[in-house]
């Protein structure tokens, strides 16, 4: 008989990518975070371990930052879900199925463009002289003052992370259309109680999947915040980069990136406690248990009933 | 389950004379899709408590019906009424019927019982009312002891039981099926087959039963609509359509047939290119090109001693190319010439022990041919499957 391999060495290359580039550099990051920045010309050293950088993170200006932040992760992570699942619902429910190729491919257009080069676009039409501007001002506006504020970031935000939040609803939805919904309807509910009862709980992965693929890297994002905040659309991201790049501080850019990944961990848990408790009653009362069958056996009942 | 044939409350009252609760009405229906006629101006009225089905091949409209019924096709011409109440522009959440999906299309992020469930939770039936109901409607579907697993949890039998309860726990007027047995093994199949049928007996809810299977249409109905290409071939029972059926279509869809195309000569009779000739009492034109047919089950077979050459009517002489076990019968494949064979089927206690390449003879009553004007749709000649899943 031929000796079969283990099935888990298939992900074994997976695995020694995970371990190398990523379980490696964060392990380092939070090593690093117990040191300490020796002299003006080394960045780190861990010769003595304290939690003296921690100290140090939680100044009133990284406050400010980190707020600013949240703000602009859970405002763009939620507006991201709410422009995105409609269109999401309308790709994979109401167009032609011959089109959605094209639509699919059309959400990827962006994508095609450097990440930086299209932000910057952004600033060009943003730009008080800029086109945008000048068009508005011809019909009477004032000259457009977004750049280099907060709104101009969560503007950024949205439209570099929108698609990563449609595909993975769109994959969702698709796989809930058909019967499921005709049954629903079949058995009485409307458009919107088939919704809220039968499609959105199924696309319940793909929500996840769309929420998590957005709200973590723009947690971490500096470049948005770099082209279109300005002094005033400061982000974490930005100042951990700092830190690492012109402070060359990178015991007390480890801290912060720790701090930012414990947040981030701990938002996401927050928001799912809060999604569960609000949804809570709701689906108490759709649940129905029945408990163990009655004493007669089940398999008799029919004849029973026909002969009665 | 207590209910008998009482519909919603919501279902207006019939007017006089009118159809009563439970009848479904189909009223000259035509529906296209693009180019393809689905449905070709069928008109079709369905009796209160009757067990309907509704049979032919894929793409003859048989489904596209149903879905008009059920709400989730618009006709583009014609009207549907059920219990008297015009269905046209009614959504399928409004509509007092029901359906058993051909997946069953069971909610899978619900147990059994919320599927149940589900659809009186729409009509805001009171929680104490909905316990009660689900569980005599599990009860009846013999599921009370799944009631809080979920569908993956199941068995295809199991879940499909479970797409029964939960579309007779609505206590619809009719109750639509597209092939739901499609998915099941032969015996399971059966024994569903068997259940439905009682149930459909005691409850007395009208039956719309779509399937492609003859089996399943013969063995069920009340009457059988015989669909092609979007209209209505024959209806009638299931007796009527297994002995008469009124056109080659019929008898080569339903059960299987041995055609013989010929030139139909004086007395009723088709003289095919084997030489071969059929009494029966037929009125087609002599001249015209005929189609006959005779069931395997009225043909008997017997090894050719005689070596006569001369054809005899209502008999073939040929080469036996294959015998098979059925269980309760034997069939023989018999080859007549290069483009005719002969399927022969006898009871297994008396078939005749022959062997592959023996001369055989094959014969039959008159009285046990049917006569058809040719038509292209049925083979041109020699046996004809039925088109079976």
């Amino acid at each position: 008989m031929r000796r079969r391999l283990p099935g888990f060495l298939l992900a074994a290359p997976a695995w020694a990518w995970l371990a190398i580039f990523f379980v490696a550099p964060v392990a380092m990051v939070v090593w690093f975070s117990f040191g300490y920045k020796p002299s003006i010309f080394a960045t780190q050293a861990t010769d003595k371990l304290s939690f003296d950088r921690y100290a140090e993170v939680f100044s009133p200006t990284f406050f400010a930052t980190f707020q600013n932040t949240l703000w602009v992760g859970i405002v763009g992570t939620v507006l991201c879900f709410l422009i995105g699942l409609p269109v999401a619902y309308w790709m994979a429910v109401k167009a032609p199925p011959s089109r959605r190729g094209l639509l699919v491919a059309l959400v990827m257009v962006p994508f095609w463009t450097n990440f930086l080069v299209r932000t910057i676009g952004w600033q060009v039409i943003l730009s008080p002289d800029g086109w945008l501007s000048t068009a508005l001002q011809a019909v009477g506006f004032e000259p457009l003052a977004i750049l280099n504020t907060r709104g101009a970031v969560l503007l950024g935000v949205v439209y570099n992370y929108l698609p990563l939040m449609i595909l993975p609803l769109y994959v969702a939805f698709d796989r809930v259309n058909g019967p499921l919904r005709e049954a629903s309807k079949d058995l009485g509910a409307g458009k919107w109680t088939t919704f809220f009862r039968i499609t959105l709980p199924l696309a319940q992965p793909g929500i996840i999947a769309g929420v998590l693929l957005v709200y973590i890297p723009l947690m971490g994002d500096y470049i948005t915040a770099t082209v279109l905040g300005g002094a005033k659309g400061n982000m974490v991201g930005q100042l951990v980069a700092s830190q690492f790049q012109t402070a060359q501080n990178w015991a007390l850019g480890s801290a912060m990136a720790v701090v930012l990944i414990v947040v981030i961990l701990a938002t996401v848990a927050i928001g799912a406690a809060i999604v569960w408790f609000v949804t809570l009653p709701i689906r108490a009362s759709h649940r129905l248990v029945i408990g163990a069958p009655a004493t007669t056996p089940a398999s008799a009942s029919i004849r029973e009933e026909v002969t009665a | 389950m207590t209910t008998a044939t009482t519909s919603k409350a919501e279902a207006p009252a019939a007017l006089p004379g009118a159809e009563s609760p439970g009848t479904v009405v189909i009223d000259a229906v035509t529906k296209h899709y693009g180019d393809a006629t689905a449905v070709d101006r069928l008109s079709l009225t369905i009796e209160a408590g009757e067990f309907i089905s509704l049979l032919g091949p894929s793409g003859c409209g048989k489904t596209t019906t149903l879905r008009m019924i059920a709400g989730f096709e618009e006709p583009d011409a014609g009207d549907i009424r059920v219990s008297g109440r015009s269905l046209l522009g009614v959504p399928p959440y409004r509509r007092d019927v029901n359906t058993v999906f051909q997946a069953y299309a069971l909610f899978p992020h619900m147990s059994v019982a919320e599927n149940v469930a589900y659809g009186l939770q729409q009509k805001r039936t009171p929680k104490s009312e909905i316990r009660d109901r689900v569980v005599d409607a599990l009860d009846l579907a013999q599921m009370r002891g799944f009631a809080d697993r979920k569908p993956t949890q199941l068995s295809g039998g199991q879940q499909q039981r479970v797409a029964l309860a939960r579309a007779l726990v609505n206590r619809p007027s009719v109750l639509l099926l597209d092939e739901p047995l499609g998915a099941l093994d032969r015996q399971l199949r059966e024994e569903m087959q068997l259940e439905l049928k009682l149930l459909q007996s005691r409850l007395g809810i009208t039956f719309v039963f779509v399937t492609h299977d003859q089996g399943e249409a013969l063995s069920m109905s009340d009457r059988i609509a015989i669909m092609r290409s979007g209209r209505i071939e024959q209806l009638a029972d299931a007796d009527t359509v297994y002995a008469r059926p009124a056109s080659a279509y019929v008898a080569a869809f339903v059960g299987q047939q041995n055609f013989f195309r010929g030139t139909v000569v004086e007395g009723g009779a088709v003289d095919s290119a084997h030489s071969l000739v059929y009494d029966m009492s037929a009125e087609l034109p002599v001249g015209s090109t005929g189609l006959a047919a005779v069931r395997p089950e009225f043909v008997s077979i017997e090894a050719d001693v005689a070596a006569d050459a001369s054809g005899a009517a209502n008999t073939a002489r040929g080469t036996l190319i294959g015998v098979s076990h059925l269980g309760e019968t034997m069939q023989y494949l018999v080859r007549l010439g290069d483009d005719q064979s002969l399927i022969a089927r006898r009871p297994s206690p008396e078939a005749p022990q022959l062997a592959i390449g023996d001369a055989v003879v094959c014969s039959w009553r008159a009285e046990s041919v049917l006569l058809f004007p040719a038509d292209d749709a049925a083979s041109a000649s020699g046996y004809v499957a039925p088109p079976t899943a």
